[in-house]
Parts: C-alpha cells; structure tokens; sequence
C-alpha cells in the first residue's frame, strides 16, 4: 500500500465503513439526546468534530511523554480542556446552540469516540495521520448527527432548521400533523434503528466491507 | 518511587497547561458572554417598556426585581428575572409587570422541558393566558389558566411561579396588596371589615387616628379557641406597633393570624382586600 493511500484511507475510514454511530454505535448518548432538531444535531456533531480533532493532535503530539500507566488520566484532561474551551466559545459566540445543546457538550468529555480514537489510534500513530483521522471520524459522526436529526425533526415536527422560529421552514402546510414520538426520547431510538438497519441493507446490497 | 514521581509531574505539567489555557480561554470570551446577555436584556426590557428610561435592579429572596423608570422618573413597571423548577429542570425566565400590576409580558429565558410537550410554556397560547391578569385576579392553575394535559408539572410550576412573583412585585414594588397600606391616606374614623372564618364570620373594627393606627377589636370571630389564643391579641398588637400589615404570622394559628390581618385589610378603604372591602365609617 502506498503513503498516500493510507492517508486517504485514514480520513475516509471513518466517514462511511467505520462511522462511529450507524457502523460501531459509539457515542449515543449525545446522538440521542440532541437530535431532535436538525441544527442542534449538526451543532453537536461539529463541537465534538472540533474536540476530537484537537485531542488527536495534541496526544499524538505529546505521546512520547506519556507514561503507559497514567494515559488514561492524561487524555481526559485533555479531552475536557477542549471541551471547555468548546463550550465557552459556543456560549459566546453561538448562544442559541450553546442553550439549545445544554449539559450535552460538557458530556463530551466522556464520549466514548473521543477517547477512543485518542486509546486506540492518535495514541500510537504519526501526527499527521491522528490528525486525518480526527476529521474523519469526526465528520463520520457529524453526517450521522445530521441524518438522524433530519429525519426526527421532519418526522417530529414537520420543519426543518427550527426551533427557532424565525429560521424554522415547515414543510407540509397547516394541516400537517407531526408524529410527536420522533421528537421525544424514545422516537431517537426508533429512528436510529431504522437508519442502522438501514445502513446495514445498503452495505450487503453493495457488499461494502 | 522515581516512578510515582515521574507519573505524578507528567500529570501536574499537563493539568497546568490545560489550566493556563483555560484561564487565557475565559479571560477571552468572558466580557464577550457578559455583554451579549446583558444586551438581551436590554432588549427584553425596551420590547416590553418601549419608553424606558432608567432601570435599577434589587434582589428580593434571590429574585431580580428591575424598577424600570421612564424619562419622567416615574415607575413604569417591573421586570422581574426569576426562575422556578419544572419537570426537566430550572426554568428561567422575565416576567413584566405594568404600573396597575398587569402581566404584559412573559420570556423565557432558559429551560429543560421535554420538547413536544413541557415546551409549550414557550408557545404564545400559554403564555397569553397571563397577559392583562394582575395580583388582584386569581391565578389558581387549571381554573383561570389551563394546565396543559401531559405538561402538568412544566405549566402547572410555571402558574405557581408566576402567581407568586406578581404578588411580590404588588406587594414591594406597587404598594399594594401584601402589607403596605399607607395609614397616613385614610382618613380618620372607625371601620369594620369582615372575612370568613373556620366556623363563622370575623369581624374587626379598626380606629384610625391621625393617620395611625389605633386600635384593632375583633368584634366576632368563631375561630377554634386553642388556635385563637395564639393569634389573639397578639396579632392586632403587632400590627399597631409595626403599623403594617405585613407580620410575620403566628405558627400554630397561621389560619387564624391571616384571617385577622385580611379582615382588617378588608376594612379599610382603599385597600385590596381579597374578600372585597365592606368597610364602613361612621
């Protein structure tokens, strides 16, 4: 396999064969829990793009210094500094998201496709492959953020780029009534089900493996 | 122990980067936070009191209470920033309230509810409900504001918050309703006012002289005796010496010191009694 093939594949690994929620379910619970609207999903899905991206880098960078035994603790610092500073430029810059996501972006500490990725991959490679890697997979878990997303909010509320009401588009006229259960809890597992099954058919079809 | 020790300054060194960046990080977006949300309250108040002027701002049991002034120097309203607890969490929001204390507007600011269901205390059907009540109409949930069936707990704290702060707001702020009663505006005379008790009517007669409160008799009452002893006449000497209606009632015979305190509301006029004043002078 050539250099740069390896590269290409680690920024595409995570997108479609290896997205972290339709292909590994990792990350739920922030999948479930903000996807109720299509801008909150995809606002959560960038925040933790841009902390994945950071903690790859820096703990790939700084991998030599870290002793094996307290890894672990090492990498949460450093996931939960970026996450703080995520979370402070959202609140001063994008208000609306920063209430709209509430105590799911302090959650991103402990999202599991964070820490995973900096365990089992930015901890052991070059530099720049954590790197492609991080936008990989953080792009991965924005696509499946926005897709679940948009189908709860059409589904749920019949609009789209809501809550907000001056941005919000509803899509099917007034007499239109939303199924309800899609923009509550239960109604996120539903619909992601059915896009991992979903998934799951498209794959086999198109023997993607 | 070489090792601990190398384990331990590997994880000082890291955890003072992250400090440091973090503290360069709020030191950044810290005005910038301060001042957007002290912009949306601006904006808040200018949306409900277009002519606002001046505002200053007290804290009354852990509430923010905004007087707001118009050019004149006179109280065009209050806003008041408050927040109560419903079902998903802390609800923040503004209630403005006008000169007359009318509701004219509700915001909320911040909130946890489910969407779908405890959000509609955001939606304007719910909220209207409210506008043009004031302290002296009853908000009492699920009789003159609707509760929203499968939102009981988001609508039903929100009623409770909202009742509760427009009747601080009368009471501190407006001079009215709760304890202040301007004595020295009433004229001086004799009056009677009635309220109904446990078992019967209580009946007060009240003499002002002088602008001053004089003198409390309660001329039938048919309260529980063990309880009356308590409030009587304990309760109408309080009143007297703080020449206010706003005692602290007594525990043990709270019914009863607050029936004294509303009759003798009731029976002086121009007050805002909640039985409707039957005061008469002789």
């Amino acid at each position: 396999m050539n250099e740069s093939n390896i590269y290409l594949q680690d920024l595409t690994r995570g997108i479609v064969k290896e997205n972290p929620v339709f292909r590994l379910l990792l990350g739920l619970c922030p999948v479930l829990g903000v996807t109720a609207f299509f801008v909150n999903g995809l606002g959560m899905g960038l925040a933790a793009t841009a902390v994945l991206i950071s903690s790859n880098l820096v703990i790939s960078i700084i991998k030599g210094f870290i002793p094996q035994r307290v890894r672990i603790p090492c990498f949460i610092v450093i996931i939960a500094t970026f996450v703080t500073v995520i979370e402070m430029v959202l609140e001063a810059f994008q208000p609306d998201l920063h209430e709209a996501l509430g105590v799911f972006v302090p959650l991103i500490v402990v999202n599991c496709v964070i820490l995973g990725r900096a365990e089992a991959f930015a901890s052991r490679r070059p530099v720049l492959r954590s790197l492609l890697d991080g936008i990989g997979v953080g792009l991965g878990f924005t696509l499946a953020l926005g897709i679940l997303s948009f189908v709860r909010e059409v589904a749920g509320q019949g609009t789209i780029l809501g809550p907000d009401a001056e941005s919000a588009v509803h899509l099917f006229g007034p007499v239109f009534e939303p199924m309800g259960i899609f923009a509550q809890p239960p109604g996120a597992f539903i619909a992601l089900g059915i896009l991992v099954a979903l998934t799951n058919v498209l794959f086999k079809r198109f023997k993607i493996d | 122990m070489r090792e601990i020790l190398r384990l331990s300054i590997t994880l000082a060194v890291i955890a003072i980067l992250s400090a440091s960046l973090l503290t360069g990080m709020e030191s950044i977006t810290e005005p910038i936070i301060r001042e957007r949300r002290h912009e949306e309250f601006l904006k808040t108040l200018q949306d409900f009191f277009p002519e606002v002027d001046d505002y200053e701002t007290e804290e009354i049991e852990g509430d923010q209470y905004n007087i707001i002034y118009d050019s004149d120097d006179e109280i065009i309203g209050i806003m008041a920033a408050t927040e109560t607890t419903g079902y998903g969490g802390t609800i923040n929001y503004y209630l403005a309230v006008n000169r007359e204390g009318e509701i004219i507007g509700i915001r909320i600011i911040s909130h946890s509810e489910t969407p779908g269901i405890g959000d509609v205390i955001t939606a304007d059907g719910f909220q209207e409900q409210f506008i043009g009540k004031s302290y002296e109409d009853p908000i009492e949930a699920g009789e003159d504001v609707d509760i929203v069936s499968g939102a009981t707990e988001s609508t039903g704290s929100m009623i409770d918050s909202i009742s509760r702060v427009v009747n601080t707001i009368a009471e501190y702020f407006l001079g009215q309703g709760g304890g202040s009663i301007d004595f020295s505006a009433i004229p001086d005379g004799v009056y009677r006012g009635s309220v109904d008790g446990t078992d019967g009517i209580l009946t007060v007669e009240v003499e002002i002289v002088s602008g001053m409160l004089e003198r409390i008799d309660i001329l039938e009452q048919n309260e529980t005796d063990t309880y009356f002893i308590e409030a009587y006449p304990l309760v109408p000497e309080l009143i007297i010496e703080k020449q206010a209606l706003d005692i602290d009632t007594r525990t043990g015979a709270t019914l009863s010191s607050e029936r004294i305190v509303s009759a003798v509301k009731t029976a002086l006029p121009g007050s805002t009694g909640d039985n409707g004043g039957d005061g008469l002078s002789e």
